[in-house]
C-alpha cells in the first residue's frame, strides 16, 4: 500500500496539498472564462491528477537514487512518465469536460479545455516530476528514520548485554582467595572446607541466576550478600565484623538485582581488609513513604592509595541507577574521617 | 664434609591467617626452611625483617597499610623473595625487584617446592640485589602517592599531597611535613622524577617545594629570591629554581 494512501491523516494532507496548484490553476484559466466555469472544469481534474502523482511513489522505489543508479536512465524513465501520466490527465479531463457541456452547455467547458490543452498538459507533467520529488524525500526521510531507530535499537541492546554481563560478573581474585581459603582447609579443618566450597557454589549459582532476572526483593539481595560475607569471614576471620539494621516494609521492596552486592563487596575489598585490625560494616535498610533508602558504611583506611580506592564499580551502579530510575533515585557517596558510606535511594515497590 | 644443606631463615608475610596456615604447613615437607616469624601485615613485616634478617621472605602482595612492593622496597635487596598473591598482574614488577618466583594462589605443594628451589640457588650464591632496582619497581606507579620512611623498626607513611618541602642531606632526604621532619635513604635527584611536577618544584639545589604550600615570594638582596611558605618557613631560591617557579604558576 502506498504510504500516504495507508494513513488518513496523511491522505487529508495530501489532497490538501494540492487544493492551492488547483487554485492557480483555475486563477489560470480565468482570464478565458470566468471563475466559476474555471473551478468547475479544473478543480475535480486536479484532485484527479493528485492521485495519478501517488503513482510517482512506485517510480521512485523501482528507480531508487543512490550510488549504484544511473541517473540519466532514471531521468529519461520521469520524463516519459510524466507524459504519459499528464497525457492520461488530459484523456480524463477531455472525458469530464465533455461530460459537464452535457449538464451545463452554457460554461463552453470543453471549448475552454481544448483551446489550453497544450499548457494544461505541460503543467501536469511539471506536477507530476515536482510529484516524483517529493517521493524521492520521502523515501529518503523514511530511511534515516529507519536507519536511527535501528541505532537506537542496538544501542539499547548493546546496553542491556553490557549491563547483564557486568551484574553477573565475579571477582576472579575473590574467587582465587576463597579457593586458597579450601585449600588451606582441608587439612587442617575438613568440616569447613566443604561448607566454604557449599557458600561458594550458592553465591556462584545465586549471581548468575539474579543477573538474568528483573527484579528481586531486597531480602535476597540481602541473602545473597550475606553468603559473600560468610565465605570473606573465613578469609579474614574477626577482622570482618557486620551489623544489620533493617524494617521488614524495607526488605520487601523490590530492587534490581545485584544492586547492593557490588556495595558490600567494595566494603569489604576497599574498606575491611585493608585495616590492619579490620572493622564492622553496617548495612541499614528503610522505607520512608515512596522511597526506599539502603546504605552501607564501612570503616577504610584514609591514606591507602588512589589504586585501592572504588572506582569503576560505584560509577557503574549511579549509571544503573541513573537509567533505571532517572530524577527519582540517586546514589550518595561520602567519606570522612575514614568512614566510607554509599546511600542509595530509589522507588520503593512492593513485591506483588 | 658436611652434607647437610645450609638452613634457610625464613618469614612469612600474609595479611590472611589460613594462608599462613597453609604455607607452613607445605613447607613443613623442606627441612632446611626455618620459619623464624610470620606477620599479618606490612608494618609488622618490616618491623619484624629489619630484626630477624632472613634469608628468604614469603610475600603476599596486597595487604593493608603497606602492599608487598612497598615492604620490600622499605627492607632492602638482601633477601630473596618469592612473592604469593591471588593476582597475576604484577608478575612483571615482581621480577623487575628480582623476585626469584611468583606463585600465584592458589597454589600446590610442588609449586612451592619449585619455588623454593630456585631461592636455594639465589641464596647460596649470596646474590644481592642493588638497592636501586627495588626504588625502580615501585617507581612504575609514578607520580608518587606517599613516601615511605622507615625510623629503625618504625614505618612511617607519609601521603605526598601532605609534605611541605624536600631537605636533601648528602645521600638523604629529609621530608618536613607539618613541623615534622623523617629521613629517607634516598637522593633529592632520585625523588624528584618521581614526584608529581606540576606540584612539586625544585626551587634550589637543596630544596624541593609543595607548590600548594607557598605563600609567598620575597626579593632579598640583589636578584636573590625567598619562597615563603605557609607556616612561615623561608626557603632560598635559586634563579634556575625562580624559572622552573614561574613556569609553574604561569
Amino acid at each position: 500500500m502506498h504510504p500516504i494512501l495507508s494513513d488518513r491523516r496523511r491522505l487529508g494532507l495530501y489532497v490538501l496539498g494540492w487544493l492551492p496548484i488547483g487554485l492557480l490553476l483555475t486563477a489560470g484559466l480565468s482570464e478565458r472564462t470566468s471563475w466559476l466555469a474555471s473551478a468547475a472544469i479544473l478543480l475535480p481534474i486536479t484532485v484527479v491528477f493528485a492521485f495519478i502523482s501517488l503513482n510517482a511513489g512506485y517510480l521512485c522505489r523501482v528507480f531508487p537514487i543512490d550510488a549504484r543508479s544511473n541517473i540519466w536512465r532514471t531521468a529519461f524513465v520521469h520524463v516519459v512518465a510524466a507524459a504519459m501520466a499528464s497525457a492520461i490527465w488530459i484523456g480524463i479531463g477531455l472525458i469530464w469536460v465533455s461530460g459537464l457541456d452535457l449538464i451545463a452547455p452554457d460554461l463552453h467547458a470543453r471549448a475552454t479545455f481544448s483551446e489550453r490543452r497544450l499548457l494544461i498538459f505541460a503543467v501536469g507533467a511539471l506536477l507530476f516530476w515536482l510529484a516524483s520529488i517529493l517521493h524521492y524525500l520521502l523515501i529518503a526521510f523514511e530511511a534515516s528514520q529507519q536507519a536511527e531507530r535501528r541505532a537506537i535499537e542496538l544501542s539499547l541492546l548493546t546496553r542491556d548485554a553490557e549491563l547483564r554481563a557486568l551484574r553477573a560478573q565475579i571477582d576472579p581474585h575473590f574467587l582465587f582467595n576463597s579457593l586458597h581459603s579450601i585449600s588451606a582447609l582441608t587439612t587442617v579443618d575438613p568440616a569447613a572446607a566443604r561448607r566454604m566450597c557449599l557458600l561458594l557454589a550458592e553465591f556462584l549459582r545465586e549471581t548468575l541466576r539474579l543477573g538474568s532476572t528483573q527484579r528481586i526483593s531486597l531480602a535476597d539481595e540481602f541473602a545473597l550478600a550475606d553468603r559473600f560475607l560468610e565465605i570473606e569471614r573465613v578469609r579474614l576471620g574477626p577482622r570482618l565484623q557486620v551489623t544489620r539494621e533493617t524494617d521488614p516494609q524495607a526488605t520487601a521492596c523490590l530492587v534490581p538485582p545485584l544492586l547492593i552486592q557490588p556495595l558490600v563487596e567494595n566494603a569489604v575489598v576497599h574498606g575491611v581488609s585493608q585495616l590492619v585490625d579490620g572493622g564492622t560494616i553496617r548495612i541499614a535498610a528503610s522505607r520512608g513513604g515512596p522511597t526506599l533508602t539502603i546504605r552501607i558504611e564501612n570503616p577504610c583506611d584514609p591514606d591507602r592509595p588512589r589504586a585501592k580506592r572504588p572506582g569503576l564499580g560505584l560509577e557503574l551502579l549511579k549509571k544503573r541507577v541513573v537509567t533505571q530510575f532517572g530524577m527519582d533515585g540517586a546514589v550518595i557517596v561520602e567519606e570522612n574521617a575514614g568512614r566510607f558510606r554509599v546511600e542509595v535511594r530509589i522507588p520503593a515497590v512492593d513485591a506483588a | 664434609m658436611n652434607n647437610t644443606a645450609p638452613r634457610i631463615s625464613t618469614v612469612i608475610v600474609d595479611d590472611e591467617e589460613l594462608a599462613r596456615r597453609v604455607m607452613r604447613e607445605f613447607l613443613a615437607a623442606h627441612g632446611d626452611v626455618d620459619v623464624v616469624a610470620e606477620c599479618g601485615n606490612g608494618f609488622e613485616a618490616v618491623k619484624i625483617i629489619s630484626e630477624a634478617r632472613p634469608d628468604l621472605l614469603l610475600l603476599d602482595i596486597q595487604m593493608p597499610k603497606l602492599d608487598g612492593f612497598e615492604v620490600l622496597e622499605l627492607v632492602g635487596g638482601d633477601v630473596t623473595v618469592i612473592f604469593v598473591t591471588a593476582y597475576d598482574q604484577y608478575a612483571i614488577r615482581a621480577f623487575e625487584v628480582h623476585a626469584v618466583d611468583y606463585l600465584l594462589k592458589p597454589f600446590s605443594p610442588e609449586r612451592l617446592a619449585e619455588a623454593l628451589d630456585r631461592a636455594r640457588g639465589r641464596i647460596a650464591t649470596r646474590e644481592k640485589v642493588p638497592s636501586g632496582l627495588i626504588a625502580a619497581g615501585r617507581a612504575r606507579q609514578t607520580p608518587l602517592e606517599r613516601i615511605l620512611i622507615r625510623d629503625r623498626a618504625d614505618v612511617h607513611v607519609i601521603p605526598v599531597e601532605k609534605i611541605d618541602y624536600l631537605e636533601s642531606q648528602d645521600d638523604y632526604v629529609s621530608v618536613k611535613t607539618g613541623g615534622k621532619a623523617y629521613l629517607k635513604e634516598q637522593t633529592l635527584a632520585e625523588l624528584e622524577t618521581l614526584l608529581d611536577k606540576d606540584v612539586f618544584v625544585r626551587v634550589h639545589r637543596r630544596y624541593i617545594l609543595n607548590i600548594a604550600r607557598l605563600a609567598k615570594i620575597e626579593l632579598a638582596v640583589k636578584d636573590n629570591r625567598i619562597a615563603i611558605l605557609a607556616d612561615g618557613t623561608k626557603l632560598p631560591i635559586s634563579r634556575s629554581g625562580y624559572a622552573r617557579l614561574k613556569e609553574l604558576l604561569k
